[in-house]
This record gives C-alpha cells, structure tokens and sequence, in this order.
C-alpha cells in the first residue's frame, strides 16, 4: 500500500513537472488570442534597440527609421502599450545615470509621440547602469549598455 | 577709584593668563588641518587590583578599543613590550601610576582600566585617560552595569569620549553607516553598520533596487531611491516601527534624496523634460523647487546649517558639481578640472565639498575647499572609487571603492591617506552615508 502510494506520488510529481514545463513555452502576457500579425508586431517592437554615444541621450540618425516602424506599428494596434527603459554603461556614476537613462527613455517617448503614437501607450523608467544588456567592460560592452530597451507590457 | 578699577583689571589680566595656560595644559589634536599631529596611545593592562589583570572582560573591552583606535589614523598604538617595566602597573591612577615609563616608551597618553568590583557577570568599569607627559588627567568615566554583551558598546563609547575630549568631536564612534548591499541584477538593500564593522544588519527586505540611503538628522528615517522594474520610489525606513514606505511622485525618477537639517528631504523628480531638485514637506510630499534648469540637476547635499546646497548638474555639458546658496539663490560652479565630476557631499561644516571624478584610470575622489578653491586628490584606486560621504565630524569621509575587486566600503579622512575597509559581510557594498547611532533592537 505504501508502495502504491509512493508511486502515486511520483507520477504527480511529475504531472505537474510537465505541466510547469507547458507553461513556461509559453511567452508570458504575450500569446493568449495574438494573431500572427500582432505577434510578429510585438516582436519588431521589442526586438530594436536605440544605441547612444557617452553621455548623451539625443536619437542618432540610424535609429529613425526604427523608430517610425515601431510607431507605425503601435498605431495600428493601439492596445499595445511599451515601457521604454533607459539604460547606461557602467562608466558613469549611479544617480547621474539614472538622470541620463530617464533623459534616454524620454528622447524615444517624445519621437514617437511626434510620430503620432499616443502618450496613454508608453510609460518610461530609467535603470541608470543597474541593468546591463552585456556584462563586462570595454567599447565594446558599453556601447551595448547605453541603449533604450521597448518592452510590450499590455496588448 | 583709578586704582579700583587699575587693580580689577590687573586681576582680570592675571585669571586670564591662569586660565589661558589651563586650557593649554589639557592636550588637543588638531585634525583639521593638513598637518595633522600623530598622538602616541598606551593602553595599560586593564586592573581589578592592585597589580591584578583584569583578563575576563576587561581582557575582551581592551581588544575592542585597540580595534577601534585602529581607525583612527592620527593615533598611533605604543607597543606593551616598549614600555620598560610593563604595562600592568600597580594602580590605575597617581600616585601609582607611574607616567615614566610611558613617557620613555614615547607615549602621550596612557588609557587606564579598573573593574572595581572584578569583570566577570555584571560589573562597573572605570576609564581614565592621561597625559604622560603633565600626568593630567583628559577624562575619566565609570560605565556602570556592563556585561560581556555590553563590551562593544562601552568601547564605541569610550573611544567617542576620547575622541572628543582630544579633538573637539566625537561623532565618529557614534556614527551608523547606512549603504547597500547587492544581491543580484535590479537587487538590493539597505543595511546598516558601525564605521568598525560592528552591528551589522539589514533594514529593508525589498524586491528591486535600494540606491542612495540617506539619514535624517534626527536619526528615525532613512530614506532612499527605489526601483523596482515598473517604477521609481522614494523609500522611506522608520526606525520607531521598522516599516519601510514606498513613496511614488508623478513622473518617471526618483534620484539621490538628501536630509535638511530641518529633517525634510530634498530630492531630484521629474517636472517636463529634465529631473528637478524638490523639496518635500515632513510628509514627503512636494513643497517647492530648489533647483531646476534645462538640463540634469541631481544629487543635492547640505550643510548643517541648510543655506548651502551642492548638487550635480548637466547645465555646461558634462556633470559638473554647483554649488547654490539657498538664502540669495546665487549658483556658483564648483568643480573646475575634468570633465564628469559627480556625487557631492557638503562638509556638515560648509568648508569643504567631497566628490568623484571620471578619470582613465576609473573614478577618483578629490575634495575643493570652499574657502580658497583649492582642489585636492584624496584617492587613488586601483579601481573606482566613488559616493564619497563627510562624517558629522567633518573629517572622515566613506566612500565606495573597487579597489579588492568586488565593491566595498572604505574610510579615509579629508586630508587622504591609506584607506581603511569597513568590514560589511559578504555581497557588493555602496553609497555609505553617515548618521546618527542606532541602537539595536
């Protein structure tokens, strides 16, 4: 009997094993009732990075194009709604790198608001250099750092 | 009467010139200024008797003062085996004290220990300091019912008396550190610890990011920069209940908040395009701007006084240090030389601004003298050092460094010299900022 109940025990065990493993496949808020299209959608969105020089936080000229595409995309799917988060490289120091990494987020919002996307779909915070995309130092590693990340927090 | 008034005023001149040479027999070290003098520091055995070590607790207190004395940089230990004769001496103070042999031994003031009534359980213990060379007495003091538990204390204590009685300010061993601690990427937390490492704890247990404590000068808050992935916060950390608050303003940032010395906080929030430096009432709610410019202005300090406040701005390019006096509003820059000067800390004094600057070889901190504009390098790696932060006393300064490798805590003085690590535990340590004691609950 208590081998029978072990054996019970194990094969739930591994039930929900599996059943957590279903789950984690899936991107999480992203796939319930998404069309291809929208998926495809978040994912331009998400995936384009804006990359600073040093200490600045003005949008070059190469990442406008960019920029028009994701907000193309966000007016024509108007329940999508992104955190842009501001990150710096680990040069600098913490508090002015938040200031600089907020100023970073904001030179995106205010494009794409330009662009006719609608404030109520963005909101903007700053991770200074708490939240490095690449670890390590050098060029290299710090140009990587001192980018705008889009994150799709509602659709 | 001319000759009332003639002998009144010899009279006075005569008390003057008495109590003047008075003053002048007790020592004082002065330490602020860049020549500082080195004070030689015997300890003689602690006693329960005459010639009887007192090697229970009075063995244990002694440990805890020479570590204690350890940071002080000015004081230099004399060595018990310099000191002919020894230093278990018959008595505690004259005439059994002999001054002799620790004026041969090169000592300028000898540390006396008596447990009156032994030093194991619960017991009164007397300290006495001295001048070897007048064999005046600096202080004496009896701290009554301590316990083996009570032992750090009593040396935190002790050595703030000596302190102040030799230099005028004692708030280095009344000091808490409050910094933070890493735990991980967008991870960590407010901690406290005594500048000798002692009392460590952690006083927030939050999900995200702590950044930049700071006390209030009351000693109940601390309060800091908060991020979690979503929002900025302001935190606020009671000491009378040990709950902490997430405060959240309209806008996106919550940077680098300051004490006044009327214990409201100052700190920088978004308003429009740039981070302003607010002022927040006592219930942290917005009340006025102290600074603002089309362009980054962060991380305000003060004063004691609260009439001067330096802060970080981007106004002329890179960050620069200003400094604005609250009474006339005038801005003056600070920070002449290098091009990314951040994280001001004001002297509690008002004559000195610490901060640190990106150079090639990581950031170095460097103190201006407000008075004459002179600048000063007072470290130099390896590695970053960064967030320097003035003691109550205007003369120590903490500050974070990379120097071991991972970050750390160290201490050093306005005038530089060899730093010294405050022992914090394991994890990454930062932002160290001083404030009042606090007794552990």
């Amino acid at each position: 009997m208590k081998r029978y109940a072990l054996v019970l025990a194990l094969v739930m065990a591994l039930a929900a094993g599996f059943g957590c493993a279903k789950k984690n496949t899936v991107e999480p808020g992203y796939d319930d009732g998404l069309t291809p299209e929208m998926r495809a959608a978040i994912q331009q969105i998400t995936d384009a990075r804006v990359y600073f020089t040093f200490d600045k936080f003005d949008i070059q000229p190469e990442y406008k194009d960019m920029l028009k595409a994701k907000a193309d995309l966000m007016k024509q799917y108007p329940s999508i709604r992104v955190r842009i988060e501001g990150n710096c490289d680990e040069r600098g120091t913490q508090e002015y790198n938040l200031a600089l990494g907020e100023r970073r987020a904001r030179a995106a919002y205010e494009y794409l608001v330009t662009l006719g996307v609608s404030p109520s779909q963005l909101e903007m915070i700053s991770y200074g250099k708490e939240n490095p995309a690449v670890q390590g130092t050098g060029d290299a590693v710090w140009a990587k750092n001192r980018r705008d990340d889009f994150r799709v927090i509602a659709h | 009467m001319k000759k009332i008034l003639l002998l009144a005023l010899a009279l006075s001149v005569a008390l003057g010139a008495f109590s003047g040479s008075a003053a002048q027999a007790a020592m004082r070290v002065d330490i602020m200024n860049p020549g500082q003098n080195i004070v030689n520091l015997a300890l003689a055995a602690p006693l329960k008797g005459p010639q009887t070590q007192a090697a229970g607790m009075g063995g244990e207190l002694q440990k805890l003062v020479e570590q204690n004395l350890s940071f002080l940089p000015f004081m230099r230990l004399t060595d018990p085996k310099a000191v002919l004769g020894g230093v278990l001496l018959p008595g505690y103070e004259p005439p059994a004290l002999d001054f002799k042999r620790f004026q041969l031994a090169g000592s300028d003031i000898v540390i006396t220990t008596f447990w009156p009534d032994g030093d194991s359980g619960t017991r009164p213990v007397q300290i006495r300091a001295f001048e070897t060379h007048t064999g005046g007495r600096l202080f004496g003091k009896e701290y009554s019912k301590v316990s083996s538990r009570d032992l750090p204390e009593v040396a935190d204590r002790f050595c703030a008396d000596l302190l102040e009685a030799l230099t005028g300010n004692g708030a280095f061993f009344r000091s808490t550190l409050a910094f933070v601690k890493k735990a991980g990427k967008l991870s960590a937390n407010v901690w406290l610890v005594k500048p000798t490492g002692r009392d460590l704890r952690q006083i927030t247990n939050m999900p995200g990011e702590a950044m930049s404590p700071a006390w209030s000068p009351d000693g109940r808050f601390v309060v800091f920069t908060h991020i979690d992935p979503k929002s900025h916060a302001l935190g606020v950390w009671d000491r009378s209940t040990g709950k902490v608050q997430r405060i959240r303003f309209p806008g996106n940032v919550v940077i680098g908040p300051a004490f006044m010395p009327d214990n409201k906080v100052a700190v920088a929030l978004s308003n429009g395009k740039y981070p302003v430096i607010f002022l927040l009432n006592h219930v942290f709610q917005k009340e006025r701007v102290l600074e603002q410019s089309n362009a980054i202005n962060v991380s305000p300090t003060f004063d004691s006084t609260g009439t001067k406040m330096a802060f970080t701005s981007s106004r002329m390019g890179g960050p620069q240090i200003f400094l604005k006096d609250l009474n006339t509003g005038s801005v003056t820059r600070v920070s002449k030389n290098g091009s990314y000067n951040t994280e001001a800390n004001l002297s509690p004094d008002g004559t000195l601004v610490v901060y640190s600057r990106m150079t090639d070889y990581g950031h170095r901190i460097f103190v201006q003298d407000m008075l004459t504009g002179m600048e000063r390098q007072i470290s130099f790696g390896p590695g970053s050092d960064e967030q320097p932060s003035f003691c109550a006393d205007s003369y120590f300064i903490a500050f974070a460094s990379t120097r071991k490798g991972g970050r750390g805590i160290y201490l050093t003085t306005r005038h530089g010299g060899d730093a010294k690590q405050v022992p914090t535990g394991g994890g990454a340590a930062s932002f160290p900022r001083w404030g009042m004691a606090v007794t552990q609950k």
